[in-house]
């Protein structure tokens, strides 16, 4: 790389190539859900684009935010961390910038791939075999990479971050192909009630083995240095990170609690879902204590900033996700837009605003200089917060106007006029979810390629 | 502890083989592949059909899943693994943005479906489905025959009735409006035929049987109920041109009775889910006073007097 001329500073391409990907995606995705969104109170707006309407541009958006966001946002972060961890360099700059330059291929041919009609109709595992094979080809650049890295470590102690990191993408890698059937390349599926047991056990795996661990590694990294104080406990790290691959990768059948699988599947996953309480307050009693009373501290760092939110977020997520796994409040929040709601609490209360944090940590640390705005990365801050949290009152209100109403025989068609205020106001919401998106995109790229240096403040 | 490369790769890995065996694997390998009694394969066209629904993400806004606490449509049957058999990938969906589909086949004939694919508004002013007019008209049947096939043999049943009752009400359409009105009015049980509108007319209850009938009726029966509604073009026989019932004595009753069970084999869909029984008499004379002119509310035999009607002078005692 041309930057290896300057010895004493490496540049970290490989994780600036993912903040561009994970940046350039999140405007991308954002402008796919304000599609989705438009259609839900005004289903005629761009009617008959045949490779536009809801039925593919929510699952464009769902799989650009998991695939081309929220994970490469994260990964980002990890390339930076893991070399920085293990005092070290990336096993392999090259491999990493390619890895990225394919990863966004890949994410172009997916949005073809369901555009075009090609969707398996599964949710979390729609992508067509070949876009599933480059995204398994992809995790095993990226682990062979980061696993390489570990090999020339000079560093002996493994850090929590490399702990969480390794073991996301390993899991992932895994029961990413499994979870695709990939075996099975037409239909990418089982048959009948195993299939939807195979698929809620991938698919919650998506965020319990891939964003949580790589969202936590993220945090568990940045909190420490950013308010200059040691992990709080090392027990509670071991615990949490242990429990929740234990625990975690049990419980998507609460995905199925109203559906005739096996009554000992729902059992477990109900007991273990109200146990995830374990690996998650132990994790956020870690950070937390770590953190305490050094707000100054966080404050002043924007990437701190966005992550210390991502936790909070993480902790309502949880509890709300354990609340929705008890049968009795399912009864009124399945099939409805609670579930939404915290879908994005989760995905971008939590993994989402962390893998800013991460990215916006890591630039000034990469380039040297101060981030472009600091003021755009504030006003990109409160955005996203006020778009989330806004999201998850609207569509909490919506999901119990819908569920209760159901509960009392009335008809999805009669409540559909209620419900469409809030869609507006979601859509609304949404506005300022990507704007802050573009926003960041402006930030992030000046940051990189057009910094002056001095803070425009 | 200490957390070593090898701690971390081996250990997650293992405990992850361990879990897919006891949450995948078992119930895969346990897993009962009976039919269910009203399982039957799908067609060639229906799975032609199925490929049409998994391509355009219907499964996004409709489950196919009943649950033991559900009213609507297919209400009457709780899922059963059974059900599934055939089903690759399954379709259980995970939002209900529009009405589960598991018994939709039979619910409507084709020609609702042709006219509600083209545009949902039609059939179903206030609909948030989007228009599929797009997939053009041959892909819109094929599609239409698989969710005609949705609750498999309780489907079949229901679509043979469709095709009887179809054949009769062309029949009588065809044959011009004085022996369709009567025709219409016949299938009415007699009881019902004598029924007036037990109600009084008043200015509210016009005002909410308008509202009703802009958001159920109006796509087919046209906002001036000459049955020009949007969805007139697809439908056939056509949606019914009110003002030709002027003079045939339509009571209340009648009317009553079309829309709370509807009219199956026409397009005219039965309302007893989405309407409660003041709104039907409402909406109905609403029709009967703006439409066809001629209303029969609160004319005898009218029984007891409602205790909330304030219209009526109470004379007796
Ligand atoms: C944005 C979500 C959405 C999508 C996508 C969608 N629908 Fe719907 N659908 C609805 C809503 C809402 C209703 C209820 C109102 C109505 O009848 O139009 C409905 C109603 C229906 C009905 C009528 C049910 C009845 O008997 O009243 C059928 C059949 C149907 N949809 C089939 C489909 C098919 C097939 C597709 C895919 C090509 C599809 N839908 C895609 C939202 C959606
Ligand atoms: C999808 C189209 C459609 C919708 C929606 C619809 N209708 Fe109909 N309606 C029809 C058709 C078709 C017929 C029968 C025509 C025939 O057989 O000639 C019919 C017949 C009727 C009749 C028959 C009267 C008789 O003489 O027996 C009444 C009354 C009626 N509709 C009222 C309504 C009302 C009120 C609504 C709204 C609550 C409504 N319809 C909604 C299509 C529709
Ligand atoms: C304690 C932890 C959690 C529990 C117990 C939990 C529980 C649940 C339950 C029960 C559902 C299904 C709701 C239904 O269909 O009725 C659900 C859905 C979902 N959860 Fe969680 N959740 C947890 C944490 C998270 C986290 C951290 C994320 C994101 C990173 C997340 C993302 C999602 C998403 C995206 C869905 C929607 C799935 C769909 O499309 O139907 N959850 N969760
Ligand atoms: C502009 C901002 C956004 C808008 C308008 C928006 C809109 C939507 C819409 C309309 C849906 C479909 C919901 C339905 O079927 O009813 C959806 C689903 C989803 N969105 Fe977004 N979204 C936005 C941003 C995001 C971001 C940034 C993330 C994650 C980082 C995200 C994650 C998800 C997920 C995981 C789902 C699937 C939910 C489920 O299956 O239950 N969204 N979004």
């Amino acid at each position: 790389m041309a930057s290896t001329a300057n010895e004493q500073a490496p540049s970290y391409p490989t994780a600036i190539a993912f903040c561009l990907t994970s940046t350039i995606w999140f405007a991308a995705a954002t402008s796919f859900g304000m599609i989705a969104a438009g259609y839900l109170f005004a289903p005629d707006f761009l009617a008959n684009i045949g490779w536009l309407h809801f039925g593919k541009a929510r699952p464009i958006h769902v799989n650009l935010v998991l695939f081309g966001f929220v994970t490469p946002g994260l990964l980002a972060a990890g390339f930076y961390m893991i070399p920085k961890l293990l005092r070290t360099e990336l096993f392999s700059e090259k491999l990493g910038v390619f890895t990225a330059v394919l990863w966004n291929v890949t994410m172009l041919c997916a949005i073809v791939g369901i555009g075009a009609g090609y969707s398996q109709g599964r949710e979390y595992a729609e992508l067509p075999w070949t876009v599933d094979l480059m995204i398994v080809v992809l995790f095993v650049l990226v682990i062979f990479n980061i696993l390489m890295t570990i090999r020339q470590r000079k560093e002996s102690i493994l850090y929590v971050s490399v702990w969480y990191i390794t073991a996301a993408v390993v899991l992932t890698g895994t029961t990413y192909g499994i979870g695709n059937v990939i075996w099975k390349p037409d239909t990418g599926a089982l048959l009948g009630i195993p299939d939807a047991i195979l698929l809620w056990f991938y698919g919650h795996n998506i965020f319990g083995l891939l964003l949580t661990p790589m969202g936590l590694a993220v945090a568990y990294y940045v909190l420490p240095i950013a308010t200059r104080s040691p992990l709080y406990s090392h027990t509670l790290s071991l615990i949490g990170f242990w429990s929740l691959i234990v625990v975690y990768t049990h419980i998507g059948t609460h995905h199925l609690l109203q559906v005739p699988v096996p009554t000992y599947l729902k059992v477990i996953a109900i007991v273990d879902s109200v146990a995830m309480v374990i690996p998650v307050m132990v994790v956020l009693i870690n950070l937390w204590f770590t953190v305490k009373g050094k707000w100054a501290e966080i404050h002043q760092d924007i990437g701190a900033k966005f992550v210390f939110a991502g936790t909070i977020y993480y902790f309502f997520v949880n509890i709300q996700g354990s609340m929705m796994s008890l049968p009795v409040v399912q009864r009124v929040t399945h099939f409805n837009n609670w579930v939404v709601g915290h879908a994005h609490i989760g995905v971008l209360g939590f993994a989402g605003v962390t893998a800013l944090g991460g990215i916006y940590f890591l630039l000034p640390r990469i380039t040297g200089k101060p981030i472009y705005s600091r003021f755009l990365a504030d006003l990109q801050y409160w955005l996203v917060l006020i778009g989330i949290t806004g999201f998850a009152i609207v569509l909490t209100i919506v999901g119990l106007i819908q569920g209760q109403a159901w509960i009392n025989g009335e008809t999805i068609y009669r409540v559909l006029p209620q419900i469409q205020p809030y869609y507006i106001a979601r859509a609304s919401l949404g506005i300022t979810i990507m704007l802050g998106a573009y926003i960041g995109a402006y930030n992030i790229i000046r940051s990189i390629f057009f910094n002056p240096g001095a803070t425009a403040k | 502890m200490k957390m070593t490369l090898t701690a971390i790769v081996a250990g997650a890995l293992s405990i992850l083989a361990l879990i897919i065996f006891i949450m995948v694997f078992l119930p895969y390998a346990q897993q009962d592949t009976t039919p269910s009694n009203i399982w039957r394969d799908r067609t060639q066209v229906e799975a032609a059909g199925r490929k049409i629904y998994i391509a355009n993400g219907c499964v996004y806004c409709h489950s196919q899943s009943i649950r033991a606490i559900d009213w609507g449509f297919g209400g009457e049957r709780i899922a059963q693994a059974g059900d599934y058999v055939g089903d690759e990938p399954i379709l259980l969906g995970s939002a209900r943005t529009g009405v589960d589909l598991s018994q939709e086949g039979g619910e409507h004939p084709d020609d609702w479906h042709v006219a509600h694919f083209v545009n949902p508004r039609y059939t179903r002013p206030s609909s948030i489905m989007p228009p599929f007019k797009w997939l053009g008209i041959k892909e819109i049947l094929t599609l239409t025959q698989y969710v005609q096939s949705l609750g498999f043999k309780q489907a079949d049943i229901r679509m043979k009735r469709q095709r009887h009752w179809k054949r009769q009400a062309i029949e009588a359409y065809e044959a011009g409006p004085d022996v369709n009105a009567r025709w219409l009015a016949e299938q009415v049980p007699e009881g019902w035929r004598n029924i007036p509108n037990p109600y009084p007319t008043t200015p509210a209850g016009l005002q909410r049987g308008h509202k009703i009938y802009q958001e159920f009726c109006l796509g087919c029966h046209g906002p001036i109920g000459d049955g020009m509604g949007p969805a007139q073009p697809w439908i056939y026989p056509p949606p019914l041109n009110f003002t030709i019932l002027k003079g045939r004595e339509i009571s209340g009753g009648i009317i009553y009775y079309q829309l709370m069970n509807g009219i199956t084999g026409t397009a005219m869909p039965y309302f007893k889910r989405e309407l409660e029984s003041q709104k039907i008499w409402e909406v109905g004379d609403y029709v009967a006073v703006y439409f066809i002119n001629q209303s029969d509310a609160n004319t005898d035999p009218r029984g007891i007097d409602a205790a909330w009607e304030p219209y009526l002078e109470f004379e007796p005692e």
